[in-house]
């Protein structure tokens, strides 16, 4: 009896232990969202809500009917096709913009990486790129959306290399940065043990820049969202920045409001799936931290 | 292959190292050197900061070039950095983007030994250097004379036969000091190869009379002294107070421009 009841006692303390553990992940969880941060979403939405009991619902939509007029056109928004959206839904158009971002980030980031690296390594090749580069850093790029709609018509291709031009531009100084501030004693440590010139590069300039590189990609990432919306809302089929487009001609501002939440959820996301890679990818930089 | 200690390993001949400095004053860094090496020897260059002393084991590593001279290590004349000279820093060298035990097999990595191989030999040289235990630890893990013990278990698994060490203790505190002294020399001593033969730059006395067999002393860009150490080895605390020792000290503080702290000693002596 007295063992039974021990056992019990036994098997009820092992039962406790992952119910702790919940906890202990649930707690994890409430620090990595930050109270303080959720805190100010609240009062954001408390905020509008109170607003939009006083404005108009033509001029200020309440939070909620955005939040249901999202979830209603998110796969189907029959509405769009009378205004020629070829694929009238939320997220066909997300979509359309999504990969547009990802090509266009891919591809710029690429071109970036490794004119900004060869840049900080090769003087003659730092001579000639730094000066394009400043000069697109300063002027706004999204001032050459129009002669790019001259060159590419109203397809994919003006938007995506509007935005990959933004990008080289970010990852071009962000890699240039990063390998001119690489201390020298580790390319000196790698060809005293014997480095040869391929593996200098593969071994040392690369993964000691990563780090840095990975930030400036962040970055572009995010403005590339925006930078993309606002190419296809000055001349696109398709994308949400067409929906955009067309809702604003039709004065909905609950459409448009819907429609910029989807989009800045996608943004969050894609940032937040990139900031994982990041810590995975450059685990070094992060460890005991 | 024994060592062979009438084999000529660095041979320096005449060299200069020149700069021009941002005012345009042309300035000597290293004037006119010459020295030979033999195989196995320990070295350790002494002399006041700015000395050239750096300079000169620099050039030794192939990271810069003389202006004038040669210089010779096994009887080629070097024209860049080379496995065969392996090199120790003062501040940290290790790679953070690499595991401790990644970092230990890069050399031969690079050679193109193969991983289990590899990997064979560097856990052995970091068990020497008592590192067993955070193999797979990054080095933001690690303290600064943990990094040092790295930097050493690469050289060493990296089998260069001539190690250059820049003042690798001297950012270090007195006990991590004398314990990578330790085992430095243990490592410089293995027995069953041939001893690598070592130029150490240092500005600290007693750890030039603890490590070498031979010290030189620089001032201005120019040797001024050549003193052979005969005091066997092990060496500890008391082999400092030897007679011979206590004199060769004396000789370093004046070359250092420190001779009234040699007097004081002369005077403590005595008394």
């Amino acid at each position: 009896m007295a063992a039974s009841a021990k056992a019990m006692t036994k098997a009820a303390l092992s039962q406790d232990a992952p119910s702790s553990s919940w906890l202990t992940a649930a707690t994890r969880t409430l620090a990595a969202l930050d109270p303080l941060r959720l805190a100010g979403a609240v009062l954001f939405i408390a905020l509008w809500q109170a607003a939009s009991a006083v404005v108009l619902p033509i001029i200020l939509p309440g939070p909620f009917s955005v939040l249901q007029r999202a979830a209603a056109d998110f796969w189907s928004a029959p509405a769009l096709s009378y205004y020629g959206v070829e694929d009238p839904s939320l997220f066909a158009n997300l979509l359309y913009t999504a990969e547009n971002v990802a090509i266009a980030v891919l591809l710029g980031s690429a071109i970036g990486i490794t004119l900004g690296l060869l840049s900080a390594r090769i003087w003659f090749v730092r001579a000639a790129i730094d000066p394009i580069m400043m000069t697109a850093g300063t002027v706004p790029i999204l001032i050459a959306a129009p002669f790019l709609l001259i060159w590419f018509g109203v397809g994919r291709a003006s938007a995506v290399s509007l935005v990959a031009f933004y990008v080289v531009v970010i990852l071009y100084v962000s890699a240039q940065r990063a390998a001119l501030n690489l201390d020298p004693i580790y390319e000196n440590s790698a060809l005293t043990l014997g480095a040869g010139k391929r593996q200098m590069l593969r071994d040392i300039l690369i993964p000691a820049t990563v780090p840095e590189i990975l930030g400036g990609f962040r970055i572009a990432l995010a403005g590339s969202w925006g930078l993309e919306a606002v190419a296809e809302l000055l001349g696109s089929q398709s994308g949400i920045g067409k929906i955009l487009e067309v809702l604003a001609g039709a004065t909905d501002p609950q459409g448009i409001l819907a429609t910029l939440l989807v989009l800045g959820t996608a943004a969050i996301l894609a940032d937040a799936l990139a900031a994982a890679f990041i810590a995975r990818f450059a685990a070094w930089n992060f460890a005991a931290r | 292959m024994p060592t062979d200690r009438n084999r000529r390993m660095i041979e320096l001949v005449r060299v200069g190292r020149t700069y021009t400095r941002a005012d345009g004053q042309r300035v000597n860094a290293v004037d006119d050197v010459s020295l030979i090496v033999p195989e196995g020897e320990f070295v350790c260059l002494i002399g006041p900061s700015g000395c050239g002393k750096s300079t000169l084991l620099q050039m030794v590593a192939g990271l810069d070039a003389p202006s004038s001279g040669a210089i010779v290590v096994d009887g080629k004349e070097i024209a860049g950095p080379g496995r065969e000279r392996g090199m120790v820093f003062q501040r940290d060298s290790v790679f953070p983007w690499l595991r401790v035990v990644d970092n230990v097999e890069y050399g031969l990595k690079c050679r193109g030994v193969a991983s289990g191989e590899r990997r064979e030999i560097a856990r052995d040289y970091l068990r020497r250097v008592s590192l067993s235990h955070v193999e797979q630890a990054w080095p933001r893990e690690l303290s600064g004379g943990m990094l040092k013990r790295v930097a050493i278990a690469a050289v060493f698994a990296n089998g260069g036969e001539v190690l250059l060490l820049d003042e690798p203790f001297g950012a270090l505190d007195y006990v991590t000091r004398h314990q990578l002294q330790d085992v430095l020399l243990d490592l410089w001593e293995e027995p069953g190869r041939a001893v690598p033969t070592v130029l150490f730059v240092t500005h600290d006395v007693d750890e030039a009379l603890t490590l070498a067999d031979r010290i030189i002393a620089m001032r201005a860009g120019a040797i001024i002294d050549d003193i052979p150490v005969r005091a066997a080895r092990p060496r500890d605390t008391d082999s400092l107070l030897l007679p011979d020792m206590v004199a060769i000290k004396h000789k370093l503080l004046g070359h250092l421009g420190l001779e009234h702290r040699a007097a004081a000693l002369r005077g403590g002596a005595a008394a």
